[in-house]
């Protein structure tokens, strides 16, 4: 199986129209007629994770993000910096292939980042889960103790809240990557990856700030863009063994980057 | 600097009310929050246009300034601050209401956001609650951001570097970059989280053992662009925020690929904070008449345990 035919039965297994003009759910580099010894699916095809894959014999690699820094991967910056020198170059020396699907992975049915992201931090009912958020009601729990039952589950290490962690919480609005929902007067919780911190078309950060300065009980998680999304690429790649038999199918995940 | 000669009419005033305490003389001064802000314009120069962010978010721009605070960001805890200690005018540097919109969606504002509509609904519980506050307080707020980032002074970074420790080793005076005592990454790390006050906002990425002696400045949001243009002169790069799939990324594939620089991220307003401190300073020598002070926005975040 080459590349290209991936992509083609992926098309065609979605169950919604495939949608032309969109410039992120493309082949990104390497040549799509090449032969897939293995295929790796990802949330960041960040270098370490390229490696991974390689390593493990998987030379293609489906990524819901970018590969080069940058929503359009335009690489007409990059051609002098060394690290775009040394990725492509590992690409290519390993004949490996990246494509990304984004845009068409929000708008299937379900989204398997928003399902995997619920299921990632303990929220049962969503796997039928859709980009536009819901509200999810959990027993009643102080918001502290539900931020500590998603460190617990998530692993995460540097995750942010904000808000009471004594405010009395149950109703949940998760919205996963950059993706982050406005809260609302239904919710007492928005769980995000990550947001424009202020300034923005909708600033949760001083929202719930003052929310809880005013009385009102609420709180935010903002997971991380990797630690939110990562789940889903698992739930990605099962799916697609569903109907790719003959070619190996492994889900391996981008690292959380930070520390603190 | 300006001077503010007493009027004819104000000084028969004054004279003819001295006696007659606090408010009459309050009255007298008139040194409206409206006559601050000109003030403010005619120091700092350039256009104001309407549709900019800056401009007066709440409040009547007619009441008599009795002190005037500057803040990254006017939230309901700054204002309480501010209302307590007097300041009835607050310069923030970030919106007031939740967005760049600063309330309501306003028309020939572009404020494209994700996630629907952008602006509070007029009926938000939120919204609404902080407006009474604000009236009830008397408080009125404007925002100071483009013409204060805008000084050739750019004071957002020395500010930053103050609250560091870090003034004297400044490598240029026109630029961001720092030679500071050599430390590893993690020192450094843990030096700022301690300077700044930090809970949870701060994230670094790249090698904790690292060899630290340049470190760049950047307060506010930074842009992959800038990254890309300026990574390999700093070790360390401290910047407000950035975004993960852009710069993040980024600094992890430099990691990876056994590459300097670090990138710390610190948080938005915990960054900007430093800077409206200077403001505050800048502001005392352009309105002598009243108390003008700087409050802490300080970290918004909080990490689970």
């Amino acid at each position: 199986m080459t590349g290209r035919e991936v992509v083609e039965l992926i098309k065609q297994k979605l169950g919604i129209p495939w949608n032309e003009n969109s410039y992120r759910d493309t082949f990104k580099i390497g040549n799509p007629d090449s032969q897939v010894k293995g295929i790796a699916t990802t949330v960041m095809v960040t270098f370490d994770m390229l490696k991974r894959a390689n390593e493990a014999g998987l030379n293609m690699v489906i990524s819901h993000e970018d590969t080069f820094w940058n929503d359009r991967d335009d690489t007409t910056d990059l051609t002098t910096i060394p690290l775009y020198k040394l990725k492509t170059g590992y690409v290519l020396k390993n004949d490996m292939i990246i494509w990304r699907i984004h845009d068409h992975m929000h708008a299937m049915r379900p989204d398997f980042t928003v399902v995997g992201s619920l299921r990632s931090v303990g929220i049962k009912g969503g796997d039928d889960a859709v980009m536009r958020p819901r509200v999810y009601t959990i027993p009643e729990t102080t918001f502290g103790k539900f931020a500590s039952q998603v460190k617990r589950l998530t692993g995460s290490r540097a995750f942010r809240c904000v808000g009471d962690p004594n405010a009395r919480v149950s109703r949940i609005l998760l919205g996963p990557g950059y993706a982050t929902p406005r809260m609302t007067t239904e919710a007492d919780v928005v769980i995000g990856g990550e947001q424009q911190e202020a300034d923005g078309g909708f600033d949760d950060v001083e929202y719930v700030l003052d929310a809880v300065s005013l009385g009102m009980a609420k709180g935010l998680i903002m997971l991380g863009h990797v630690v939110s999304e990562q789940p889903g690429m698992e739930d990605l790649a099962k799916w697609m063994r569903s109907f790719i038999k003959d070619v190996r199918i492994e889900f391996v995940p981008a690292e959380e980057p930070f520390w603190t | 600097m300006k001077n503010n000669p007493v009027s004819r009419r104000q000084f028969a005033i004054i004279a003819g009310t001295v006696g007659a305490g606090r408010i009459a003389l309050g009255q007298a001064a008139t040194l409206t929050a409206e006559k601050v802000i000109d003030r403010l314009k005619a120091e700092l120069g350039g256009d104001w246009p309407a549709a900019g962010p800056d401009g007066f978010k709440a409040g009547d721009p007619a009441i008599p300034v009795a002190g005037i605070a500057t803040t990254a960001m006017a939230t309901v805890e700054v204002l309480k601050r501010a209302a307590r200690d007097g300041a009835n005018l607050v310069l923030t540097y970030e919106p007031t209401f939740f967005g760049r919109a600063d309330g309501p969606a306003r028309t020939g504002v572009s404020t494209r956001g994700r996630g629907g509509p952008v602006g509070v609904a007029p009926n938000d519980p939120v919204y609404q609650a902080k407006q009474e506050f604000l009236a009830r307080n008397g408080l009125v707020v404007f925002r100071l951001r483009d013409h204060w980032q805008a000084r050739k002074q750019n004071d957002m970074v020395t500010g930053l570097a103050e609250s560091l420790g870090w003034t004297k080793y400044r490598v240029k005076p026109d630029d961001v970059l720092y030679d500071i005592p050599a430390m590893s990454a993690e020192g450094a790390v843990a030096l700022v989280r301690s300077k700044l006050n930090l809970r949870g906002g701060l994230r670094a990425v790249g090698d904790r053992k690292a060899y630290i002696r340049r470190v760049m400045l950047h307060p506010g949001a930074m842009t992959n662009a800038t990254m890309w243009q300026r990574y390999t002169d700093a070790d360390l790069i401290v910047a407000g925020e950035v975004r993960e799939w852009e710069n993040t990324h980024f600094a992890a594939d430099l990691h990876t690929a056994g590459e300097k620089p670090g990138l710390v991220t610190i948080g938005r307003v915990a960054s900007e904070d430093p800077g409206m401190r200077v403001c505050a300073s800048w502001l005392k020598t352009v309105v002598k008449e009243v108390p003008v002070r700087w409050i802490s926005a300080g970290d918004p975040y909080w990490r689970a345990v």
